[in-house]
C-alpha cells in the first residue's frame, strides 16, 4: 500500500506554529489515535503525552525511512508500540508487578455477546483503565488496536506478530476478560 | 475494524413506572471495542503536545554537511 503523508486539511499552506507541513500533516491526522493508544497503554496521562511526543519525533526524523508497504497509521503504531513496550519493561524490571489472573477471568461465566451497560460516563475513562490496567499487555494492546476502525485485521495480526486467525481467538478472550472485568469496576 | 461501522452507542431510556422518577440514561455498547471506540472520542489530545512537537522540530538540527573546503582545510 503506497501512501503518502499528507493531509487534505492541510493543503491550504503551513499551519501556525509548524515549520514542517509532513509533520504538521501526521500530527493532524494520527495524534488521537497515538495519544489514545499511549494513554490507555500506559495508564498515566502524563507518561502518555511524553510518549506521543516522542513517537511524532522519531517518526518525523525518519521519515524518509518510511517505505510505503505499510500505511502510515501502521507505521506510527509500530513506532509506538515498541515505545510504549520498552518504557513497560522498564517498569516491570523495577517493580515487579502480581501477575494478571486472565485465565481466571477467561473461564468465569461472563458472556462476549452481552452489552457493556454504562450509567455513568463521568468516570467511565478511571472504569476502562481500571479494566484495562488488570489485563495481560498483550490483551490490552489488542484491544486498543481493534477498537481503531482503520485498522484490519491483517495490520493489527502484522503489529503484533501473529497470525490473523491468532488475532481473532486472543480477542475472544480478550474481550471475554475485559467484560468480566468491566463488570467489577462498578 | 474496518468491518464495523456502527460508533454511536445507543441510549436507552429506562421504561416502566420508573419514567415518572428521573430514569438515568444509560449507555450500552456492544463489546469492547465499541466502548473503547467511544472512550477515544471523548478523549481530548492536549494541546501541550503539539507546542512540544513544534518546539522539538524548531531546535532539530539539519543533517550534518560540511562544506568542501572545511572537508579538505579542515576547520
Amino acid at each position: 500500500m503506497n501512501e503518502t503523508v499528507s493531509s487534505p486539511g492541510l493543503t491550504g499552506g503551513l499551519p501556525a506554529g509548524w515549520s514542517s507541513l509532513e509533520l504538521a500533516a501526521l500530527y493532524d491526522e494520527h495524534s488521537r489515535a497515538i495519544y489514545y493508544l499511549a494513554l490507555r497503554f500506559l495508564g498515566d496521562p502524563q507518561k502518555a503525552e511524553d510518549a506521543t511526543h516522542d513517537v511524532f519525533l522519531k517518526a518525523f526524523r525518519r521519515l524518509d525511512q518510511f517505505r510505503g508497504d505499510a500505511s502510515v497509521r501502521t507505521w506510527l503504531y509500530r513506532i509506538a508500540i515498541n515505545h510504549c513496550q520498552n518504557l513497560c519493561q522498564s517498569w516491570h524490571n523495577r517493580n515487579i508487578r502480581a501477575g494478571s489472573d486472565d485465565a481466571l477471568w477467561e473461564n468465569s461465566p461472563a458472556k462476549t455477546d452481552s452489552p457493556l451497560r454504562v450509567l455513568e460516563t463521568k468516570e467511565l475513562g478511571q472504569r476502562i483503565q481500571k479494566t484495562l490496567d488488570a489485563l495481560a499487555d498483550e490483551y490490552r494492546l489488542l484491544l486498543l488496536l481493534v477498537a481503531d476502525e482503520e485498522l484490519s485485521y491483517e495490520e493489527i495480526a502484522t503489529l503484533v506478530g501473529q497470525s490473523a486467525d491468532a488475532v481473532r481467538g486472543k480477542l475472544h478472550r480478550a474481550r471475554k476478560a475485559f467484560a468480566a472485568h468491566f463488570d467489577k469496576t462498578v | 475494524m474496518k468491518q464495523q461501522t456502527k460508533l454511536t452507542p445507543k441510549r436507552e431510556l429506562e421504561h416502566g413506572a420508573e419514567q415518572q422518577t428521573q430514569a438515568p440514561l444509560a449507555k450500552e455498547f456492544s463489546d469492547a471495542g465499541e466502548l473503547l471506540r467511544f472512550d477515544a472520542a471523548q478523549t481530548i489530545v492536549p494541546p501541550e503536545i503539539a507546542q512540544r512537537l513544534q518546539k522539538s522540530e524548531a531546535s532539530l538540527s539539519p543533517p550534518a554537511s560540511r562544506s568542501w573546503w572545511k572537508n579538505i582545510f579542515g576547520g
